[in-house]
Order: C-alpha cells, then structure tokens, then sequence
C-alpha cells in the first residue's frame, strides 16, 4: 500500500504571522510546524481564534492587511502537470512568492483549492449581463452572465488551455460529480436559486474543477445540517479517492474530524498542541487541552440525567497578554506551578508518531 | 435497464428548458409595474427616437431653410373653408406681410382665396434618412414643390423666418446626445475612478478622493467658463461639441465615484471576493468582474437621475453664450435667441423650447426613480 509512501506535499515550518493593530501586535500563528502528505487528510481542529483559518490563508499567501508572514516558510513541493511531457517538479516557498504574482495566482485554485465557511455568501450573487466597461477591461474574456456554471468554467479556462464549450461540459460533469441534480439545467442557475447545500457542493465543485494536488477546506459544513454535511463529506472522500488529492480540514467538529481525517493537528493560540493519528489521539489525548476539548463532546447515553456537560474552564486569553510559560496554563487542570508559568513547552514525540508539547511529558 | 431508460426518455415529453429568473429579468418584471416610470420611458424613447434619429422627416423644412415668414407667428389651421364647409383635411391660408405703422410691427395677413390643403409625407427639402438614404419626403406640410413660398409654422418662425418647430427638433439631437453620450463618459471616469480608489485603499484612494474634493470644491459656472474659454475659438462647431461634453463629464465624476467606492469599500469584504481570489483571480478581474457588478444597479440609477443635469448644464452654457454656439442649434442656443426682452415681446412663441426642455427632464426623474424602486426586486414595494 502507498502507506509507507507518504511523501510530503507542503511542509510548514516554524510559520508566524502577525497582525499589527492599533493596540498592539497579535501573534495569530505562533511558530506553527506541520506536513500535509499527498493524498492524505490532515484535520485541523481548535477553537474559534486560534489561528487555523490563518494558517489556510498563509498557505495561499492571502493573509489580509494588517496581518503579515513574519518568519518561517512554507514549502510546497510542486508537480507540474503537462501533458504529454515528462513530470516536472519544483519545490516553491509560498511564504517568498509575490502576493499578487503570477506564480501564486497559477497555485491558487490551480494547485490548491480552497472551500470556504460561509456556502451562501462564497458565490459572486449578481452577476449580471456584464457591462461594456467590466468587459472593456476585465483581463478575460469569457461568458456573458454569470451563472453558476461559468464560475467554474472561468476557473477551468483560467488554468488550462479548453474552448467554451469543453469548459462548459467540464462545468456540467463537475456538477454532476458533486451530486448537483439536473447538472445541466443547474449549470445555468444564478446563486440566489441555489440551496445552502447546493451552493457549497459548487464551491466544492469550483475547488475541484482543477484537480488540485491539495484542498483546503476551511470548516466547510459548519454552516450546514447534518444531514446535507454527511453527503458533502461523502463528497470530499469520494473525490479525494478518484484524484488522490490531499485535504487539510480544518474544523471545531471533532465528530467530523474523527471520521475524515486520518492525521490531525490540535491547535491552541496559535500553536500545535498536540499532533498524531487520529486513533491515537481519540483514545489516548496527551495535552490536558486535547482531553479538554474531547470531554467536552456530548455523548448520547453516557451522561446521566442533570449532569453538567464538561467545558473547558476559563476563557482564552487576551491575544495582546499571552500566558507566560505555556499558553494554557491558566485554564489547565494539570496546573504545576512553578513550572508552568515559568517554563515553555517543546513540541515533543510522547509515543511513536504522537507529539505534544506540555511539560507533563518533560523531564523536570 | 438499459430497456427501461429507453423506455422513460420516449415517453417524457420534452421540457421547457428551465430558465433562470435573472437578476434583471426580475428588475423588469417590476419596473413595468411602474406606469409612472413606463411613461417617462416611453416618452424618452420617442423624443430619442425622433429628434436623434429623424428630425429631418419630422420636420417640414431644412433646419437653415429661411423664408419671408420673418418673425411670423405660429400659422393657424384651418378645418372650415371661407363658404362654411367642414373639411378634415386641415389646411392654411396664403399670408401677405404688412407692416403695422403704428406699433411699427411686421404682420402677416391671411389671403383666404389662397388655400393650401396640408398633407402627410410630402415633397420638400432633400435630406438623407439616417445620413443614408437620400430622400426628399417630409412627415406634414404644404408641398413644396409646387408652393415653394409658403410655410407651416405649427411654432412660429424666428427671425430669419425658420420653422422653430424644426429647430427645436434639430436642437434636441444635440442637447439629448450630450447628456447621453456626457453620461457615459461620467460613468466611465467614475466608476473605474471609485473602483480602483475602494478597491486599493491606500494612496491610491487618497489620491482619488483629493482629487474629486478639489474639483467638487470649484463653483459650477465660473470653472466651465474657464474650461470652455479655453477652447480653441477656430475649432470647428463639432470639435466644440465634444470638447464641452467632456468638461461637463470631467467636472462630474467626482460624486458617482465616490458613491462607487463606498459600495466596494463594503463590497470588497465579502466571502465571494476571498473566494475569487483563493481561485486564482488577479486584481483587475476582481475589481470588474466580481465587485463591478454588485454596484451597477445603484450606478444606473445616479446615471439616469443626472442625466437631466447634464442637459440642463449643456443648456445653461449655450445660453450664457460659453457653450455651442451658432451655426449649431441646440436647446441652449434656441433659448438664447429667446432670451431678451424683445424677443419675449414680439416671438413669444420662441419660448416653445422650454416645455420640450421641462419634459424631458421630468421624463428623466419619472424613469430614475422608477429604475430606483425596481433595482431593488427584492423591496417590499
């Protein structure tokens, strides 16, 4: 099997950004380290804040004013695709590429592929019989209105050299692939017309209309029902099977995660807590935040009537005035004083491929 | 299976292909809804259609045809002939001018033996439809070919004894085109001014909006006068023409760019937006093609509603005599000759021009607001 073949598609290392506001610096990545392998899911889980969604962006080199990449790098280990001309590779750092250059705006959507949050606000709602001016100087070309289908068809031209017609029918399979109904009648609906689960299985279609070699899917069902969420991840699995295409889901579901991903990375302020295969790190969490956060998912028929569902203590820290010491300490029930306000945590490897970084697993 | 199929596709009957309830469609749906608004529509088509395409059919005579009708009142038609007898077919007198020696004024006395019946498309002045087709048909008058002295003047002539009616209508080309073609131009300049000033932020919208304060800061009249004393006086009328449309566009963009940028400034926040350029979508297509759109409706609106200002400015110039001048005609010019105080007392009928110039103007407001109710479709009204 390719399980001893896992080679690596993009590696971060030791990624820090920051957003300088008025009243003052936040670290929103906080020396951030991890691979995503080909063909492989990576979960991302944490809360609201802590950095994951940030992460994605600087993968895209995307990070929004005032926020900027202060140090690491992201390797990308590129494939470039040709037809009939031998497998090129190329190792690219997305942190050194330039924002607006050609370079990133081929990966972007090209070579990773991108699935939003929010499904009902991810597509451009009027597109309308283009005006004389847009089309004057709009860089392409293309299609008169904007439906659906030409969302994803401008994709596809974008990056690959295919008539109108070619990009429309690309447009209708990927639809049909996506288990949209009547893809060909869809094609021609504006967003407005579409269900919350239709317009995310388009955005799923547009991320996968170029066959990316990596998918980030930034909390792509937390805005749907469950059941819709179930087809939509059947989706995901599906198309990564077919394309062998690798997923970096990011996410606060932990129900999700455990059935998606076979490695997942948890996440604190800005830093990986914990790091290993998903088994390990469902049965046996090593950071006391990943035990948190696990205690903290109702189970049906586990609790007794009244009991109180477990929550994590405390609130997260101001980002302005971080902990000393290990980040988590004030909400910790594992709480050593002396060392953990004091001491920093390293990332390190607590059973074979299982990483933590908290003092418990230190020697003192 | 493959039996089964077969069998569900024959008997199916064939679907209407579903169409999309588009955006506009449904802006349409709403917008004839409208009467007020579908009137003012109607109007601006018809008085487009007539005075930019074929005045020269309209009208009776060639717009320099001058005649002895000097200063001649409106011709009066006639339905009843000098015996009493009711005809349908409308016709005038033949005049003979005289001058009062009292009031020292010229006047024109109908000759009632002379009758001349007036038909529809008659012969008259040779004109080439839509600068094409070369023609001497006219939509009404006396025909010329055998009566070549005589005149219809449904609005008096001026003092060079033109037909005014015909005036107005050439004089409305004019003036409508530089309202239509100076509001594209105010389009152009502020949108892609409003744009890029949302979109970049920074210096650039710095730049930007300096720029529209420092010329939304000029008073109006003073700054035309010096754009238009600047124009060259040995240019020709037309060259004018388009030199004064641009400096009305110029000194009007600053407000719809702004209003453009504080749409993109929210605009541009949006998840779409991210999500285009996540797939790929440089700066340029971002900024037209994704956020473009989402102003548009609002852009129609302000354009359709200040239009009548860019007429109505067209027309102050000419009037003060900074704008186009003689030999081109325009409402503006037309008003000028009738702008003194002799002129108001012996060719009242000049001022004909001002319900043509207040029409229109209503027409345009009539539309705008009704454009302004239906581009939001989905509004409670």
């Amino acid at each position: 099997m390719s399980e001893q073949l896992s080679e690596p598609l993009l590696e971060v290392k030791d990624l820090h950004v920051e957003f300088d506001v008025r009243a003052g610096i936040v670290k929103a990545v906080d020396g951030l380290t991890m691979t995503i392998n080909r063909g492989k899911t990576l979960g991302v889980i944490g809360e609201s804040g802590c950095g994951k969604s940030v992460t994605a962006r600087a993968i895209l080199n995307m990070i929004p004013k005032p926020g900027k990449i202060t140090q690491g790098e992201i390797i990308y280990h590129r494939r470039l695709r040709r037809q009939g001309s031998p497998q090129l590779d190329d190792i690219v750092d997305l942190v050194k590429t330039d924002p607006d250059g050609t370079i990133i705006r081929q990966i972007r959507g090209g070579e990773i592929g991108m699935i939003f949050q929010e499904p009902m606000s991810s597509l451009t709602p009027v597109y309308t019989a283009g005006t004389h001016i847009n089309e004057a100087v709009s860089l392409h070309h293309l299609t008169p209105v904007r439906k659906v289908g030409d969302q994803i068809a401008e994709q596809v031209m974008a990056h690959r050299a295919v008539t109108k017609e070619e990009a429309r029918a690309i447009a209708i399979d990927m639809l049909h692939r996506v288990g949209i109904p009547k893809p060909g009648e869809r094609v021609d609906s504006f967003p407005h017309q579409l269900s919350g689960g239709q317009r995310q299985r388009v955005m799923i279609a547009v991320a996968l209309s170029c066959e990316p070699a990596l998918l980030i899917a930034d909390e792509p069902t937390t805005a749907l029902d469950v059941s819709i969420e179930a087809q939509i991840l059947d989706i995901m699995r599906d198309l990564q099977q077919s394309a062998n295409m690798a997923i970096m889901f990011i996410t606060h579901n932990l129900g999700v995660i455990a059935s998606m991903a076979e490695e997942i990375v948890v996440m604190y302020m800005g830093k990986v807590v914990e790091q290993g295969k998903v088994v390990e790190i469902f049965r046996d969490p090593k950071h006391p935040y990943t035990q948190a956060l696990l205690k903290s998912i109702p189970q049906l028929g586990k609790k007794k009537a009244g009991e109180r569902l477990a929550s994590i203590s405390g609130m997260t820290p101001d980002p302005f005035n971080l902990p000393t010491g290990c980040v988590f300490h004030p909400r910790c029930p594992m709480f050593m004083a002396g060392r953990c306000d004091k001491i920093h945590p390293t990332f390190k490897e607590v059973s074979k491929d299982h990483y933590a970084s908290c003092l418990l697993y230190e020697e003192a | 299976m493959a039996v089964a199929e077969q069998v569900v596709k024959t008997t199916t009957p064939p679907k209407q292909k579903q169409v999309g309830q588009s955006y506009w469609s449904l802006v349409w749906w709403k917008f004839k809804r409208n009467r007020v608004a579908v009137v003012g529509g109607i109007i601006l088509l018809t008085f487009y259609f007539s005075f930019v395409f074929i005045p020269e059919f309209l009208s009776p005579y060639a717009l320099n045809n001058s005649s002895d009708y000097t200063e001649a009142g409106p011709t009066r038609l006639h339905f009843v002939t000098p015996d009493g007898k009711f005809q349908l077919r409308p016709f005038v007198y033949g005049v003979e001018k005289k001058i009062d020696f009292t009031t020292r004024k010229r006047i024109f006395i109908e000759d009632t033996t002379k009758i001349y019946p007036i038909h529809f498309f008659v012969h008259g002045d040779p004109y080439k439809l839509f600068g094409l087709i070369p023609t001497d048909i006219h939509l009404y008058g006396v025909d010329q070919a055998t009566n070549p002295d005589v005149r219809v003047l449904i609005m008096g002539a001026d003092a060079l004894g033109r037909d005014w009616f015909t005036r107005i209508m050439y004089g409305g080309r004019l003036s409508l085109l530089i309202g239509l073609i100076g509001q594209i131009m105010t389009l152009l300049f502020g949108t892609v001014m409003g744009v890029m000033s949302g979109y970049y932020g920074g210096w650039v919208d710095m730049v930007i909006q300096r720029t529209t304060e420092f010329l939304g800061a000029f008073p109006d009249i003073p700054l035309f006068m010096a754009l238009a004393a600047a124009i060259p006086s040995f240019w020709s009328p037309l060259a004018v023409y388009f030199m004064l449309t641009l400096i009305l566009s110029f000194v009007r963009w600053g407000g719809l760019a702004r209003q453009v940028r504080g749409m993109i400034l929210s605009l541009r926040e949006r998840e779409y937006v991210l999500a285009a350029k996540s797939a790929g979508a440089n700066d340029n297509r971002l900024m037209f093609r994704h956020l473009l759109p989402g102003t548009m409706s609002h852009v129609v609106v302000i354009a359709t509603l200040s239009i009548p200002g860019m007429i109505l400015a067209e027309t102050a110039l000419s009037w003060l005599g900074l704008g186009l001048r003689p030999p081109l005609t325009s409402w503006g010019v037309l008003l000028q000759d009738a702008a003194t105080v002799r002129a108001i007392h012996n060719t009242p009928w000049e001022l004909w021009t001002v319900p043509f110039i207040l029409v229109t103007i209503l027409a345009y407001n009539m539309l705008g607001d009704g454009l302004r109710d239906a581009l939001d479709p989905y509004g409670s009204r």
